[in-house]
């Protein structure tokens, strides 16, 4: 029973941990400007995401190592920092980007310009980390994230063409403007395998003590977790492209957001959307302040649980608290949200490599996972996701030079 | 035993499990005829920037010693009072009275007991 409810919520976090400004922003893009066209991007993001996330909590379950902490003793202090700068700087471009969603969801509701409310909000993250504990912001904010599968109704309701959503799953050239569909294909990779996503993953499971029992769980939550999590960003392209279009709009404003509920809801569905968005984003500045500090800590081996007081472990907290102040002062200076959001993820997709690179050493190493190394098939795939990382990393910088619009 | 293997770079706790940072370097005593010995493990920034360029070490320190929170760095804890297990190494002394948590204690007092709910 207990791992029944383990499983349950595992799955409930993965869904309301999925989604986040980044996701949002790029499926709403694509679906504005190549109908259902990029639905395939989602699921190979998604796909490779369980992949990943499985092999997150496999190695936290079996060996009591986070991915940070196995990448420090496998491949040494130099490669760490090189890790931590590369993962630090993207991370706090998505976290700004997050506080920035944040502030335009209060935008919405109230009228007041986004960037009055950057210091109010980062003080509000900070105040959840600073008293909360970890289950808390694992869960809590992962409950009320399940108001995004509001997006999933909408789009039923909104009867799109089924057989054109079907088409859409499978990779096809667009008929105009193709350095952009790159571009947004790069970009909705980049959000999807975003290195906070596993390497809070892992973290958690040492939060939580997974132990060898819990190898089960780990791959349902893994698969069923994220396979919902990238319907729920399917569902945002499909509204995207059946609402964006005929009003001739491309998504390259918020406020256009406020319509993706619209149609399907009337006055309800932009409510929806401002708590969608708010609690979404709310959700992923928390995770990725938290998975910073974890990453410090785990790489410098200091003192690190989001379950103990903050006097306990002042390194870590110091960490979290001056990453939510910086995130916060980029959106306080005025910088576009939605310019940064799409910054940020084709950076994260240009650093991919960095971070899953690692992935294939440490999981075949028997010193952490005896035999629960890889097997063949998941080299195979991990190999792939490696190679399509390295390809995306490397053309991500010119198809922003000439389709980042 | 292999030291870079199993030694290096792991979590290094105190006799209580309370981490005290991860081994950063390892000291080797020479003697003619004899086989070399690690006589202590390395902790600390200086240690650790020094791995990535002697000169980038020597910056640390100079900066270390200019802020002079940190008082010896890198701290030395001698190698015949730790264990490596299969996840840490494990020494027999006290995290906070090693100088290895200097930084921890000196951010605890001064920031983080001054902000409410700490």
């Amino acid at each position: 029973m207990k791992k029944l409810l383990e499983i349950s919520l595992g799955i409930v976090t993965s869904i309301g941990g999925f989604l986040e400004i980044g996701s949002i922003t790029t499926a709403a893009q694509a679906g504005a400007e190549f109908g259902f066209q990029l639905i395939w991007a989602i699921l190979l993001g998604g796909i490779c995401v369980i992949f990943l996330v499985e092999q997150a909590g496999r190695i936290a379950a079996i060996s009591r190592h986070t991915i940070p902490g196995a990448i420090r003793e496998r491949f040494g202090f130099n490669y760490f920092i090189f890790l931590l700068v590369i993962v630090g700087l993207v991370s706090l471009l998505v976290l700004a980007s997050e506080i920035g969603g944040i502030c335009i969801a209060i935008e919405m509701a109230t009228g007041i310009r986004f960037w009055w409310w950057a210091l109010p909000v980062g003080f509000v993250i900070w105040l959840l980390m600073w008293k909360g504990p970890f289950s808390l912001i694992e869960k809590g904010t992962s409950l009320l994230g399940l108001i995004t599968v509001s997006f999933i109704v909408g789009a039923v309701v909104m009867r799109p063409d089924w057989l054109s959503v079907l088409r859409g799953s499978v990779p096809s050239l667009p008929s105009h403007d193709q350095a952009r569909y790159w571009f947004l294909a790069v970009s909705i990779l980049g959000a999807s395998i975003s290195p906070y996503l596993f390497f809070f993953y892992s973290s958690g499971a040492v939060e939580d003590h997974w132990d060898e029992n819990y190898l089960g769980v780990n791959k349902v939550i893994a698969a069923s977790g994220m396979s919902f999590g990238s319907i729920i960003s399917v569902a945002v392209l499909i509204l995207a492209a059946l609402v964006f279009p005929p009003r001739g709009l491309k998504a390259d404003e918020y406020s256009q957001l406020a319509l993706l509920l619209q149609d399907a809801f009337g006055y309800w569905g932009f409510v929806l959307l401002i708590a969608s968005l708010g609690i979404a984003c709310l959700g992923a500045a928390l995770e990725i302040s938290l998975e910073l500090a974890y990453l410090a800590a785990q790489g410098f081996g200091w003192n690190w649980s989001k379950n103990q007081r903050p006097r306990d472990e002042a390194r870590f907290s110091i960490v979290y608290t001056l990453i939510i102040l910086l995130g916060a002062i980029i959106i306080l200076v005025g910088v576009d949200p939605l310019q940064l959001t799409i910054l940020s993820m084709a950076f994260t997709a240009a650093t991919l490599p960095v971070s899953i690179v690692p992935f294939l050493f440490v999981m075949n190493d028997r010193y952490y996972l005896e035999q629960h190394v890889n097997s063949t098939f998941t080299n195979a795939v991990t190999l792939v996701i490696i190679l399509l990382a390295s390809v995306v990393a490397l053309v991500t910088i010119p198809l922003h030079i000439f389709g980042g619009g | 035993m292999k030291l870079v293997r199993d030694c290096l770079d792991k979590q290094l706790v105190d006799k209580h499990g309370k981490p005290m940072g991860r081994v950063d370097g390892l000291i080797f005593e020479w003697s003619p005829g004899k086989q070399p010995r690690v006589t202590e493990v390395e902790i600390g920034a200086v240690a650790q920037w020094r791995r990535v360029h002697p000169r980038l070490g020597d910056l640390v320190d100079r900066v270390r010693r200019r802020i002079g929170v940190v008082k010896e760095d890198p701290c030395l804890i001698p190698w015949k009072k730790s264990v490596s297990s299969a996840i840490e190494v494990v020494t027999d002394m006290e995290a906070e009275k090693s100088g290895a948590l200097d930084w921890e204690i000196w951010l605890r007092k001064k920031i983080i007991m001054k902000i409410p709910g700490a």
